[in-house]
């Protein structure tokens, strides 16, 4: 039960004067060290469930528990100085120059003056910021997207191990979010906070979550689960639709060419060797071309059986040259990608130094999908008859 | 492990520069960025120009056959004596509006007790609604029925001073207050401020350019009503004028009159500085 950084037992908030709750008992458990996302349609209380973990907005009933300890009597002001939290909006201090917004929280707790010097260096590095430029800056001085991160620094401040984050990117153009959002995860990589990240947004929910909870009206929890598993089984028709069309094209992102069984018996062969022998290699196997490397191992030009028939075709201009190619860390939608731009529709995996290493097809794409949903066949079963509680 | 952004693609966001603009209302001379001959005029045309009429006039008045009458009345001790009375009377009267009027101004805005607010704003427009000289009068017959106020001399006049001078700076509390940036606060409770740390550390510095603007508006008006202290024996440069008026004697008229829109521009003139000084730095 204390492994989970953070608890929410029969989560309730009923506003005086309605009937019907705005949050109905939500129970979840969050792992630390995990960001987890709550999704779902406007007005469906994700804002106000994630406001009750930090008591901005009280419970009604229910039970928070932060690593282990019941924090919902707990007093307010403490609890929060515990925790980060950033806002859409941001609300940087205006009046404040960057320095005293970052340094807030941990003037509030105490730290003597070269602490607090010290961590807000630290902080506006991590963000990309020159401290020695902005630090002593207003906020009106700074651009959108610079005012994110100093927003984000704020909240870090006081090394908090949790984070409250309510649509943080979503007041960005889409070059800003998705920037400030690929900063975001490398920067998790590092610090492995635990975060409750509130976003409208299902593809932004996919690609920043460890762990997501589709939410319906009144914070029910639809399906609380990673995002592989939501794309390949999602639980109802409910999760289907908020997903949306695409659910396997999206899937095809959160996979990597070099997790997938790529082809790597391709027939190969370089110029120096004799028509013959390339031509009894091409015969033998399966394959209806071979493909043509340099000395270095990369890829040149595809041959078929065709193109050795021919007696006086010189095989260096016959066939069709490679045009694509991908590497092993990039996402099989990449290499989707790759194959319908290029004229093969095939994309060839290559190494570091552009060297052959195997080939992927449309029948590998469809091979890794398909291993996907056996592999989550048995919850997939399990999913369309939800137990009462779902606890990751 | 650091990333460096350029600063070149992050263009800024119209809809959330508002809210690091100051909400303060009129001019707002963005005094950080004068420099050199305009900061010098900034800050000095006003107290030339003032000399240059104070200077005019007792040229004006020292050119003048004055007779005796207007020789006793312009003495310039007894001159000085009134113009102090006056700023007094100005001074006291702010004073005391800004300990009554502003708390009573946060106490509305507070979410508990908001509910106040209407009731309090009423109170209000009903003291603004009444000329000052009536109200004078009232505070007048008011301190006569109870023994231990006296119903002449300074405290009658400040005390209406005050009652006048009260809803502006109420109603300048209460907006500026409220026109303060709810993202801001929010962000503030957010990170674990207290009620009282939010109040003294976020809302009343950002709501500062807005009061005072009120107070300087209020003071002004009052160095105008103060005027009327001499129906009441409470001295001030409202002596001068209405004797001036009464003995017909046009050279004292003038004075008095000259000298309170005189002592009235110094009086803003020096409450802008106050102004200035206290605006926070990031709101100009």
């Amino acid at each position: 039960m204390s492994d989970y950084k953070i608890q929410l037992k029969e989560l309730t908030k009923i506003y005086p004067g309605q009937r019907e709750p705005a949050v109905k008992s939500v129970n979840m458990d969050i792992p630390a060290g995990e960001v987890v996302v709550l999704v779902g349609p406007s007005g469906c209380g994700k804002t106000t469930t994630m406001k009750m973990i930090n008591r901005l907005i009280e419970p009604t009933s229910g039970e928070i528990y932060l690593s282990g300890e019941n924090v919902t009597k707990a007093d307010p002001d403490d609890l929060r100085r515990r925790i980060g939290y950033v806002i859409q909006q941001i609300g940087l201090f205006p009046h404040q120059t960057i320095y005293d917004n970052i340094a807030t929280v941990p003037k509030l707790l105490g730290w003597d003056k070269n602490r607090i010097n010290a961590r807000v260096e630290e902080l506006l590095d991590t963000v990309g910021l020159d401290p020695a430029q902005y630090k002593d800056r207003y906020p009106k001085e700074m651009s959108g997207g610079q005012r994110q991160r100093v927003g984000v620094a704020r909240a870090m401040a006081a090394d908090p191990e949790v984070m409250l984050m309510d649509e943080p990117f979503g007041a960005t153009d889409p070059i800003t979010r998705e920037r400030l959002q690929n900063e975001f995860l490398r920067l998790q990589e590092d610090i492995k906070k635990t975060i409750i990240f509130v976003t409208h947004d299902i593809d932004e929910a996919i690609k920043m979550g460890d762990r997501i909870a589709i939410l319906r009206e009144q914070s029910v929890i639809a399906q609380f689960d990673t995002p592989e598993t939501i794309l390949t089984a999602p639980a109802d028709e409910f999760v289907e639709d908020f997903i949306g069309s695409g659910a396997s094209l999206k899937r095809l992102n959160l996979s990597r060419v070099r997790d997938v069984d790529y082809h790597s018996d391709v027939p190969t062969g370089t110029y120096d060797e004799s028509r013959d022998a390339l031509y009894n290699r091409l015969h033998a196997s399966p394959w209806t071309a071979m493909l043509m490397l340099d000395n270095e191992g990369r890829p040149l030009r595809w041959l078929r059986a065709t193109d050795f028939k021919r007696p006086n075709a010189d095989l260096q201009q016959v066939g069709l040259p490679n045009t694509a190619q991908v590497e092993p860390h990039a996402t099989l939608s990449d290499a989707l990608n790759e194959m319908i731009v290029g004229n093969a529709g095939c994309a060839v995996v290559v190494g570091g130094r552009n060297q052959y290493q195997g080939l992927v097809d449309i029948d590998t794409i469809m091979l890794a999908i398909r291993t996907m949903r056996d592999a989550n066949e048995d919850y997939y079963r399990a999913a369309k008859h939800p137990p009462e509680e779902v606890v990751a | 492990m650091s990333i460096t952004p350029t600063d070149t693609e992050d263009a800024p966001l119209e809809e959330t520069d508002a809210q690091y603009q100051s909400s303060a209302p009129g001019e707002r001379i963005a005094v950080g960025t004068l420099h050199g001959w305009r900061k010098a005029a900034h800050y000095a045309t006003m107290p030339v120009l003032l000399l240059m009429v104070v200077g005019a006039l007792a040229l004006w008045v020292g050119g003048q056959e004055l007779d005796s009458i207007e020789q006793r009345e312009l003495v310039l001790s007894v001159i000085l004596t009134q113009m102090r009375r006056h700023v007094a009377l100005a001074l006291w009267s702010t004073f005391f509006v800004l300990i009554l009027a502003v708390p009573l101004g946060i106490f509305a805005t507070r979410p508990k007790t908001r509910k106040f607010a209407p009731t309090i704003i009423g109170l209000g427009n009903a003291g603004q609604a009444i000329p000052s000289l009536g109200l004078l009068a009232l505070i007048f017959f008011l301190f006569r029925t109870i023994p231990a106020l006296p119903s002449t001399g300074r405290v009658p006049v400040i005390a209406a001073l005050t009652a006048y001078s009260f809803l502006p700076i109420l109603r300048n509390t209460m907006v500026g207050l409220d026109a303060v940036n709810r993202d801001v606060l929010e962000a503030g409770r957010g990170m674990g401020m207290s009620n009282r740390q939010v109040l003294w550390r976020l809302e009343l510095p950002l709501a500062v350019p807005v009061i005072l603007a009120g107070v300087r508006t209020a003071l002004v008006l009052n160095v105008g009503t103060a005027t009327l202290a001499y129906l009441f024996g409470g001295g001030g440069l409202g002596d001068v004028i209405f004797s001036g008026f009464q003995l017909r004697r046009t050279p004292v008229l003038l004075t008095g009159a000259i000298l309170t829109a005189v002592l009235a521009l110094a009086i803003d003139y020096i409450a802008g500085l106050i102004e200035e000084w206290l605006t926070p730095r990031g709101l100009d």
